[in-house]
């Protein structure tokens, strides 16, 4: 679903996709220290093993992405972590595509980012642990949604014949994004109680 | 802590990874003049209700959409195809497959049909019922093999998803190492 395949997308959209991409990997590089390496690399390898797990879903079958939690992780350095884990997942099983591997990091990275920043800094101030996986959840599923989104838009944009249709996105996107929700929640509360800095992209 | 934390989350990923995985692919068989095949995720799960699309050179010649074991079968046109025909499947969310029969499997049954049409100058009928039944129990035979080699092919090997995480983390090794050097 977020592995748009070769041979789909028109070459703007490709190009664009992966100046985006450029641009946000460079970033993400730019930030990177001792203390982000790590934690890029390991959750990096989460997503990469994590978004190979799918479920059978009716028309189609779904997969975790975690775009939320390395959103507020790493902010930028999630284009990082989610570039090399693509690459890595086209080159050893064929998912997605080595041209799309632009459009496809950014349509998972950028929503996570975007959210994770915006919303980051009110889950590490946050008292009380229910208002914090709350808000959690809303990054995991606002991101997971923000992907849907992406995805459509760049089919939508290339004109092909395989222009998603709305019924059948919603009935896919809602019940990952639920459970997508669900783990980002867990996981930052988790993360709260034993490390509360693992969710600060930059100590300050 | 941290390294507790980033155990946790190898724990859950790693009793759950060789469960599942996620990519569309469509596998499609011919006997005689009807195609027939099924769409299937890698690692499980076929899509339902999913519209398919059969086309040769000159367009589109077949199409519907999916049983609920992903399934989808079509006659050739009487003609027969102009050449390879490509079966698409399409979820309408971003998942796209295709399987492309090529010309000469298609032409199956039509060509040892002329071949012994040369040598019999004029095949009787009971000649061309031979072929068809041999055609045709040749096809049950090798299908099951033709569905284990697509299965074999696209299974995900815990080796290569093993070796994924440990490049990953190697690559951060290798930052780290040049970052150090730097300073």
């Amino acid at each position: 679903m977020a592995h748009i395949p070769d041979g789909i997308l028109s070459a703007p959209v490709l190009i664009g996709g992966g100046l985006l991409a450029a641009g946000g990997v460079a970033l993400a590089v730019r930030g990177l220290d001792d203390r982000a390496i790590p934690r890029t690399a390991i959750l990096s390898a989460a997503f990469f093993a994590g978004s190979l797990i799918a479920v059978p879903m009716g028309p189609t079958s779904i997969h975790l992405l975690l775009s939320g939690l390395m959103g507020i992780m790493l902010g930028a350095g999630a284009f990082a972590a989610v570039l090399v884990a693509l690459a890595l997942q086209v080159l050893l099983f064929g998912f997605g595509g080595l041209t799309t591997l632009g459009v496809n990091t950014v349509n998972i990275a950028l929503p996570g980012v975007l959210f994770g920043m915006a919303l980051g800094p009110a889950i590490c101030e946050a008292r009380a642990p229910a208002l914090r996986a709350l808000l959690a959840g809303a990054v995991g599923a606002l991101s997971v949604l923000g992907t849907g989104a992406l995805v459509a838009l760049s089919l939508a944009l290339s004109g092909s014949e395989y222009t998603p249709v709305a019924s059948v996105l919603v009935a896919t996107y809602l019940p990952l994004a639920l459970g997508e929700a669900f783990v980002t929640a867990t996981i930052v509360a988790f993360l709260a109680r034993v490390q509360p800095d693992a969710l600060r992209p930059a100590l300050p | 802590m941290r390294r507790r934390a980033a155990a946790l989350l190898f724990l859950i990923f790693g009793l759950a990874v060789p469960a599942q995985a996620h990519k569309l692919k469509v596998f499609a068989t011919v006997e005689g003049t009807s195609v027939a095949g099924y769409a299937f995720f890698i690692g499980g799960g076929r899509p339902h209700g999913t519209p398919w699309t059969a086309k040769d050179s000159s367009g589109e010649i077949a199409g519907g959409t999916t049983d609920a074991e992903g399934r989808f079968a079509f006659t050739l046109p009487p003609a027969g195809a102009a050449g390879d025909v490509t079966v698409t499947v399409d979820t309408r969310e971003g998942h796209i497959a295709s399987a492309t029969l090529s010309a000469a499997r298609l032409g199956g049954s039509a060509a040892p049909a002329t071949a012994m049409a040369v040598r019999t100058a004029a095949p009787t009928p009971a000649t061309t019922d031979i072929t068809a039944a041999v055609e045709a129990a040749v096809q049950r035979q090798v299908e099951p093999l033709l569905e284990r080699i697509e299965e074999l092919d696209a299974r995900l090997r815990v080796t290569d998803i093993v070796s994924g995480i440990f490049l990953i983390l190697g690559l951060g090794g290798m930052a780290l190492w040049a970052r150090g050097r730097r300073r």
